[in-house]
């Protein structure tokens, strides 16, 4: 593959993963939340924040090297 | 000036849980997302392996109803269960002096100023990490801790009012042969909860490490999750 491609299939694979955690800490989250479990809950919650921006970090990267190599 | 930061009090939460929540929270932490975060909790019957622990130290009878658990601190193996207050500072140690033997250090003081609140004199003990009680040597607390990046997971445990055995009899802990481990309850000589202890500890933590904590409300305002938080407002403002 060309190492370009394959360094922007990097990138999404580790968004990928920071998406998953997310989603993770959201479903305990969740649960902790209707359980009334709410110190739980809330620090799922923020752990889920960080990997969110974790993934926006990583897109965010790709989308400063897509413009980076625009020509249009 | 003290810096702001987060307080959680869990509860009794399940050591797997809590392990994901820390390299989370590290994590945003890292990333300047969330604030320092300062969590108090207990866990449920569990043996911890650290990365320096050897074969043999566990000797865990059949039909002890205990989980066990890898982790990626360091340290050796050690037993947790309720009625030990744990505490698992999120710091960024770029902004405490970046040096991980101090840290482990003010995490010791931290514990002495609490304990002293309850007019228990522990001491450091040379050449070992925890907080000890002495004549004879007696350890009351333990501390194992992980750093990526500058971020600390993991902490201390404090022996607040359960019974030691496990500490002997199930696991060599913390590698150390024939020591002796004993709660604050048994040196006071009363029954004492980990709810009468988290203040003293929550305010020694602030104390050492200079912080001003904001604790995660308990159960007013919780809405969809996410509520006012002031530092929290502070950091998305940026």
């Amino acid at each position: 593959m060309n190492e370009k491609l394959e360094a922007s299939a990097g990138l999404y694979e580790e968004a990928a993963k920071e998406l998953v955690l997310a989603a993770r800490h959201c479903e305990v989250a969740a649960q902790h939340f209707r359980d009334n479990l709410v110190p739980r809950g809330a620090a799922h919650a923020w752990a889920a924040r960080g990997h969110l921006l974790e993934a926006e970090t990583r897109l965010d990267e790709q989308a400063r090297e897509h413009s980076r190599r625009s020509s249009v | 000036m003290p810096r702001g930061a987060y307080l959680m009090s869990l509860g009794l939460v399940p050591y797997g849980e809590a392990f994901a929540l820390q390299r989370s929270l590290a994590g945003a932490v890292a990333q300047g997302a969330i604030p320092e975060t300062v969590i108090f909790l207990e866990h449920p019957p569990v043996v911890t392996v650290g990365r320096r622990t050897e074969t043999g130290e566990l000797h865990i009878p059949e039909d002890a109803e205990v989980e066990i658990a890898e982790t990626d601190r360091g340290g050796k193996s050690t037993f947790h269960g309720p009625g030990q207050l744990v505490c698992y500072p999120i710091l960024d140690l770029t902004k405490h002096g970046k040096d991980v033997k101090l840290y482990v250090r003010n995490l010791e003081e931290a514990l002495i100023r609490t304990l002293s609140a309850f007019e228990l004199g522990g001491e450091r003990s040379e050449g070992l990490t925890g907080v000890w009680m002495t004549r004879p040597p007696r350890k009351i607390a333990s501390i194992g801790v992980h750093v990526s990046h500058w971020v600390t997971t993991h902490g201390y445990a404090l022996n607040v009012d359960l019974d030691p055995a496990p500490f002997t009899k199930w696991i060599t802990a913390c590698g150390l042969e024939d020591a002796a481990f004993t709660t604050m309850a048994r040196e006071l000589g009363r029954p004492i909860t980990v709810e009468e202890v988290r203040p003293a500890a929550i305010a020694a933590i602030a104390e050492v490490f200079g912080l001003e904590l904001d604790e995660l409300p308990a159960d007013e305002g919780a809405g969809a999750g996410i509520w006012s938080q002031p530092i929290h407002a502070s950091l998305a403002a940026r």
